[in-house]
């Protein structure tokens, strides 16, 4: 059964994810505090952490960094703030996701199980992944449509394999541009920008339908593809 | 217009070069034209010498007709008497005519100026009056009641010769200074003086008044006249602060006015949609009642939609406080509109599922520097709007179009449309059409979407669509801020 620490000091709220959690399997521990959260992440060790990035006594962000420095648990941040800065900066400091409150149950629960899904050990990346017509051969370095190869610059292609290898993730700027462009880059989102547009022109993904790629503005891209099977 | 720059006329105590002059030329002249008359009628010049007095008295004033009366008493005997010219002043017909010469030249130089004074004293009350009333026109019309006393000091240059006016006075407690110069340069030491400012009885401040070195001092016309002045500019002080008052009071009643409004309107927003989910949780809890699964699944379907209604009006909300509180300003950055406008059609896809919507985006467009997240906040505001607005299966359409240095988003619908008398409204918060049964929008898309347009130094209009509904145009002229 998996364990999750869900971390808020809205009794409400917790015992609304406890009851519905609870509900879908998971087993819950609640607590209200960011030093309690630090610790419980150590002793407890969940498969995955909900957290309130409004906190009594530490900020979101430093809780982050605090777990971070033992473990690479897959944290899910609960964020009322509407401001960009707060998730980017939870996410930069190592957060997987945000989920505004309001949410939708089932839009937790999703991001939930992507989140443990990638955290899950023992399951590398397959070597080639299919989504519809679209294959991509990490191995062969190979990006095929509809069966036609697909003539992709050098960065466009490891654009799209920082990407396709973290499914369901939201990637931040700062993160893309890193591990695209290298260690000195950061905040040439134009680059970043331009270079979507090209990847999604090529790959033939809607912006306004889009079935690979989702911008979430302000803040990165998520690829959102499902593998439609994996060649071995 | 100069009241009183001109030189004093010729009263009757002044004597001026003019005057004499006119004193000895007038018996000269008449003892040319008696001379050669005397001889055959000997009655003739005592009427010219009187003739000559009297046009002296007339044309030069009193001092003028004295000169020409003793003259003329001199000069007639010469004539009539002695044609050789020689002096004789022993006869009392002679002294006689004197006396009557002197006299006529009194009474005709009194009543001349005395005529001539009144004529001045007419014509300076004449532009007394018209300085009086510009001013006052002038003066009533400035609203704001520092103005008053600048245009006051200003007004008062030219028509008093003036080199430099300076007025202190104290307004509802604070002190108020106005200065005017004659083109910003004074020489001081010129003649000056200074007129209280009254209001009633009190004294509100100083006027100081000065003419520049050599000018003439301020006689008692002037003294009078800059008081009257002073006085006016108090009442028309008084009227600006008393107006400046009531409007200060207008806009407080327009300001509660709104802001009951806005209550009443949040209050009512607010509530329905807690209402709704209230009554709807409770029917659930409900154990003497048996739902079957279909209205179960739509009890709580109506619960979802109303606290997903309530998120939206608790974020506008904010997104107000933040405009009121002067909290939205725009963190910019070089971004593309065209992809800004499909995130958010990617986004409302479901929500716009019952329109057709459409986007005509330009194949190339220049980046624009403006915060993204704000406006993906205007155009998902707009296209709420439309989506509430236009009926069900009618065309929204969306375009965007590069048009001098400036990026423009137009979003058109088949709705009915905005009067003509509420474009401007609309953009108000808390405004809901007048033609427009629904409720559901808050009144407040429309004034963020105004808020984060301004902020971004665009504007933000309504057009009538070419097919009956509305366009929502806006525009944004989006180069480098850092450039």
């Amino acid at each position: 059964m998996n364990r999750v620490l869900v971390v808020d000091d809205e009794p409400q709220i917790r015992r609304a994810l406890r009851t519905s959690l609870e509900a879908h399997g998971y087993e819950v521990q609640t607590v209200g505090t960011g030093e309690e959260a630090v610790i419980g992440a150590a002793e407890m060790a969940p498969e995955l952490m909900l957290l309130d990035l409004g906190l009594p006594d530490l900020d979101g962000t430093e809780v982050i960094r605090r777990v971070r420095g033992f473990t690479e648990l897959p944290i899910i941040v609960l964020s009322v703030r509407d401001g960009q800065h707060d998730k980017v900066a939870a996410l930069d400091a190592g957060a997987d996701d945000y989920v505004t409150k309001p949410f939708a149950m089932e839009e937790l629960l999703a991001r939930a199980r992507a989140a443990m899904r990638r955290a899950q050990p023992g399951e590398p990346t397959p070597p080639s992944m299919r989504y519809g017509g679209l294959e991509i051969d990490l191995g062969r370095r190979l990006v095929t449509l509809d069966g036609d190869p697909l003539r992709l610059t050098p960065t466009e292609y490891l654009l799209l394999e920082a990407l396709a290898t973290n499914p369901g993730k939201l990637l931040t700027h700062q993160w893309l541009l890193r591990k695209v462009w290298g260690q000195g880059y950061g905040t040439e989102t134009t680059y970043l920008r331009t270079y979507v547009r090209a990847l999604r022109k090529k790959l033939g993904d809607d912006a306004q339908a889009p079935q690979l790629i989702v911008t979430e503005p302000g803040v990165g891209y998520r690829w959102i593809a499902e593998t439609s099977g994996a060649e071995s | 217009m100069v009241v009183s720059q001109e030189p004093e006329h010729e009263g009757t105590a002044n004597i001026t070069a003019r005057g004499v002059l006119i004193g000895l030329l007038t018996p000269a002249i008449a003892t040319v034209v008696a001379y050669p008359i005397a001889p055959t009628r000997p009655e003739i010049p005592i009427a010219v010498f009187m003739l000559a007095v009297v046009i002296a008295a007339v044309a030069g004033g009193l001092w003028s007709g004295l000169i020409a009366g003793i003259l003329a008493s001199t000069l007639r005997p010469l004539v009539v008497e002695d044609p050789q010219l020689t002096f004789r002043f022993d006869d009392v017909e002679d002294v006689a005519t004197g006396v009557v010469f002197l006299s006529v030249a009194l009474v005709v130089g009194l009543l001349v100026g005395q005529a001539s004074e009144d004529r001045a004293r007419a014509s300076r009350r004449e532009r007394e009056a018209r300085f009086l009333g510009t001013l006052s026109s002038t003066l009533h019309t400035r609203e704001v009641p520092d103005r008053v006393l600048d245009e006051f000091a200003e007004v008062l240059m030219e028509p008093f010769g003036l080199s430099r006016v300076e007025i202190e006075a104290s307004l509802d407690g604070t002190d108020v200074r106005a200065v005017a110069t004659s083109n910003g340069v004074v020489v001081p030491g010129g003649p000056r003086t200074s007129v209280r400012l009254l209001a009633g009885d009190a004294s509100i401040g100083t006027l100081v008044a000065e003419r520049p070195p050599g000018g003439r001092p301020f006689s008692r016309d002037d003294q009078l006249l800059l008081e009257t002045a002073a006085r006016q500019a108090t009442a028309a002080l008084d009227r600006a602060r008393l107006d400046a008052r009531a409007r200060n009071a207008q806009l407080d009643a327009e300001t509660n006015q709104l802001r009951a409004a806005m209550f009443s309107s949040v209050t009512h927003d607010l509530r329905t949609p807690l209402a709704s989910i209230k009554a709807g949780v409770t029917s659930l809890l409900d154990t003497a009642v048996q739902h079957d699964p279909a209205q179960e699944r739509e009890l709580l379907t109506t619960i979802l939609e109303e606290t997903d209604r309530l998120n939206r009006l608790v974020g506008n909300l904010l997104d107000l406080a933040r405009i009121r509180a002067g909290a939205l300003t725009p963190t910019r950055q070089q971004s593309a509109m065209d992809e800004i406008v499909e995130i958010v059609l990617a986004r409302m896809r479901s929500r716009l599922a019952g329109h057709v919507v459409t986007a005509d985006l330009p194949a190339s467009l220049p980046d624009v520097w403006v915060d993204p997240v704000q406006l993906d906040q205007v155009l998902t505001n707009l296209l709420e709007n439309a989506g509430r607005h236009a009926p069900e299966g009618s065309e929204i359409q969306v375009s965007v179009l590069w048009m001098h240095g400036a990026v423009q988003v137009r979003v058109a619908d088949e709705g009915p449309g905005i009067p003509l008398d509420e474009r401007d409204r609309v953009f108000e918060a808390f405004y809901r059409g007048s033609s427009i049964p629904d409720t559901s929008g808050s009144g407040l898309g429309l004034a963020i979407a105004k808020a984060v347009v301004v902020a971004h130094g665009g504007r933000i209009w309504i057009e009538e669509a070419p097919q009956g509904g509305c366009v929502v145009a806006f525009e944004i002229h989006g180069g480098d801020p850092h450039a």
